[in-house]
């Protein structure tokens, strides 16, 4: 590991390619695929000029079919490989669900151990940029029930890359959810070289006493606006980034909650079946006596995500949050 | 089933019921515990041999019974649910709204919500109305009664203490030897290793004398008609506590260093304090020391044996007093008296007296003590 001395401003996606760059240059066994990621860069950009840099059989194209690369993906990472494969947006992977859910994350319990599947799905989430009917849904539920498999969801950065060169490392197969709204939204001062954000561990974003606010990817932001409008109103909000949705970092949400007694819970993604019900399950199970309100839940709402004309109704905002947070502080 | 008062240490024969920790037809699982007992030597949970039901008590509260009584009777099973229904109806009748933190802060402060007036909407009571009905309301004192005179209980360990003692004097011939001893040298050799106290030091003396008076290590068996000339030096050291005197022993000082008897001698003293000593911690003890020179006040005392001991000695006050030196000179020395009861049905003045030099000689000239240590 080399040591990081110089920064340089990146946004998230370019923070990924950076991420990705540094493992195909750090590890012989790093493999990327997926549709159009080659010539073309992927849907984003985010594997721009990997191609031409590391060639076509370090960077390949596949054909348009989620179940095929994604099959393909787990037959290289049993065969010595540490492919990262991208499916151009989260909606899309249904495809490859039985492969994610029958094979991916079975591998390593099915052989007892003598087998692991070391790969990272790489997909865009999320709505906040206007695309059509189903690039903007928040599915991450359907993955974190699965015990074999990982789910990592960064919010800035700085963040993304950490986790996603930690993810590649990582023995297991690893979602790796970008927040699309994230992506160019940002720039941070990133770290060059190679680092990593452990998986599994959450993060304090602001310090507080009053109320916790727990969010993930593009929520953190919102989340942190509100408490700052909070703070204004003399509530003050210590914000929690998840970073892992599973396994959830129980230490920190258990730590922070005890502290204030009060919690808002900020998803994207619809309130049944959400991850913030997990959340709240920890908070029961080791917190309950220090409950001082309710938990509250900010969520997008129980329909699909509506066409773009309506998707800021959808979307949790700094609004419905700081209401939220008045609610928990003065019950 | 009954729950009977079981021996839970060594040389058990009676308890006092301190506290009742469960109530009459309390659910309880095995395991838990039932009823807090104080001996002689430690306080205790019994706990529940099995999951049941409390039917009731055979004993209250503040009772000495001896082991084999049976304490509380138990029955199988579950709570009836009538019973519980019953229990719910009412809980429904009186229902009280707070936050799980606002209860869980009613119950530190040992208020019954039932008590406190909420002031939060729809009457929730808030942890600000916890706080102002502790202020309010402190918690109920007991004033005590204007009687001729006070009691105070004779009982638990104090009792023990009273039983033990008479034991001791009944059945021992006591002899107390008297000494005094120069601790001028000690107090200058101490300036370099302030960590080691002179309690320390005085063990590890004791311990080499009783290696050359094994004697006084010993433990007079009549039945058999001898004296077991003991090899360990387990030596207890008498604290003074709140709720009397108790001996936590030191074992093997023969095999330890100073540092190490320094370091045993704060632990135990502090667990003795703080009611935390285990049995095996305060029993088993070849030879009793009692350092009252820190208290002050004594020049000299007949300390009671801690039988089945032969022996106890007791360190006295330090005090500066005029003394002649061998060139018939008047000079300022630390002085310190020490009184040494022993059983004279076993050892004789002359032996005291002899064991008593050899330790003066070792505190008087720490140089000494060192030839030996090495």
């Amino acid at each position: 590991m080399s040591i990081m001395t110089t920064t340089k401003t990146m946004t998230m996606v370019q923070a990924i390619t950076d991420g990705l760059r540094v493992m195909l240059n750090e590890r012989s066994d790093t493999l990327l695929l997926g549709e159009d990621i080659g010539t073309n860069g992927g849907v984003f950009r985010a594997t721009d000029g990997l191609q031409a840099e590391f060639g076509e059989d370090r960077v390949l194209d596949t054909p348009l079919s989620e179940a095929g690369f994604i099959g393909a993906a787990i037959g290289m990472a049993v065969n010595g490989f540490r492919p990262v494969a991208e499916v151009q947006f989260l909606g899309f992977i249904y495809p490859a669900y039985e492969q994610i859910m029958t094979h991916a994350s079975r591998l390593r319990s099915r052989t007892l151990g003598h087998y692991t599947c070391p790969m990272v799905i790489r997909a865009p989430y999320g709505a906040g940029v206007r695309a059509p009917e189903i690039h903007s849904d928040s599915t991450e539920a359907l993955f974190t029930h699965m015990p074999g498999i990982k789910v990592v969801c960064p919010s800035t950065p700085r963040e993304a890359k950490g986790l996603l060169i930690a993810a590649i490392e990582d023995p297991d197969p690893v979602l790796f959810l970008e927040p699309m709204q994230c992506y160019r939204s940002t720039r941070e001062e990133v770290p060059e070289g190679k680092y990593t954000v452990e998986i599994g561990k959450g993060r304090t974003v602001l310090e507080g006493d009053d109320v916790t606010v727990i969010a993930w990817g593009a929520m953190v932001k919102v989340a942190e606006e509100a408490a700052k409008k909070a703070g204004e109103k003399g509530i003050s909000c210590e914000v929690l980034d998840m970073r892992t949705l599973s396994p959830l970092d129980k230490d920190l949400i258990t730590e922070s909650v005890q502290k204030t007694g009060r919690t808002v819970i900020v998803h994207e993604a619809h309130a049944t079946g959400g991850v913030g019900n997990d959340v709240l399950a920890i908070i029961n199970d080791f917190s309950f006596l220090f409950q001082k309100a309710p938990v509250e839940r900010v969520t997008g709402f129980d329909t699909p995500v509506p066409y773009f004309g309506y998707e800021d109704y959808y979307l949790p905002d700094t609004g419905r949050v700081l209401e939220a947070i008045e609610r928990a502080a003065a019950f | 089933m009954e729950v009977k008062l079981h021996d839970i240490g060594e040389g058990m024969t009676e308890a006092t019921i301190n506290a009742f920790l469960v109530g009459v037809g309390e659910q309880v699982r095995a395991d838990q515990p039932l009823v807090e007992v104080q001996t002689d030597k430690m306080t205790a949970e019994i706990p529940a041999p099995a999951n049941g039901i409390i039917k009731g008590f055979n004993v209250k509260e503040g009772d000495t019974i001896r082991v084999g009584e049976t304490v509380l009777i138990m029955g199988s099973g579950k709570a009836s649910t009538a019973a519980k229904r019953a229990s719910s109806a009412t809980a429904q009748k009186t229902r009280i709204m707070a936050s799980p933190f606002t209860r869980k802060l009613a119950r530190e402060a040992g208020i019954p919500l039932e008590k406190v007036r909420g002031s939060g909407p729809a009457g929730r009571i808030m942890d600000e109305d916890i706080h102002s009905h502790l202020q309010v309301e402190p918690p109920p004192q007991e004033t005590p009664v204007r009687t001729e005179a006070d009691s105070i209980p004779f009982r638990g360990r104090r009792k023990q203490i009273a039983s033990k003692m008479v034991r001791s004097v009944r059945t021992i011939p006591h002899c107390t030897h008297f000494e005094e001893i120069d601790v001028t040298e000690l107090l200058a050799w101490k300036r370099d290793v302030p960590d080691v106290s002179m309690g320390a030091f005085f063990i590890k003396a004791l311990s080499i004398c009783l290696k050359e008076f094994p004697i006084f290590n010993g433990r007079l068996d009549e039945e058999q008609e001898c004296v077991h000339l003991q090899h360990a030096h387990h030596i207890g050291v008498a604290v003074d506590t709140e709720e009397g005197l108790i001996v936590p022993v030191i074992r093997h000082v023969e095999e330890k260093t100073l540092k190490d008897i320094q370091k045993e001698l704060k632990a135990l003293t502090n667990k003795a304090l703080n009611q935390t000593l285990t049995v095996k911690e305060a029993s088993g003890g070849t030879f009793t020391v009692s350092n009252v020179g820190p208290l002050g006040g004594s020049i000299g005392a007949t300390p009671i044996i801690n039988e089945p001991e032969v022996a106890l000695i007791s360190f006295h006050k330090t005090k500066k007093r005029p003394m002649v030196n061998e060139s018939d000179e008047i000079v300022i020395r630390s002085m310190m008296n020490v009184s040494m009861s022993f059983d004279h049905r076993v050892a004789d003045g002359g032996t005291a007296v002899r064991f008593t030099n050899r330790l003066r000689d070792f505190i008087e000239k720490p140089g000494i003590l060192l030839m030996e240590m090495i």
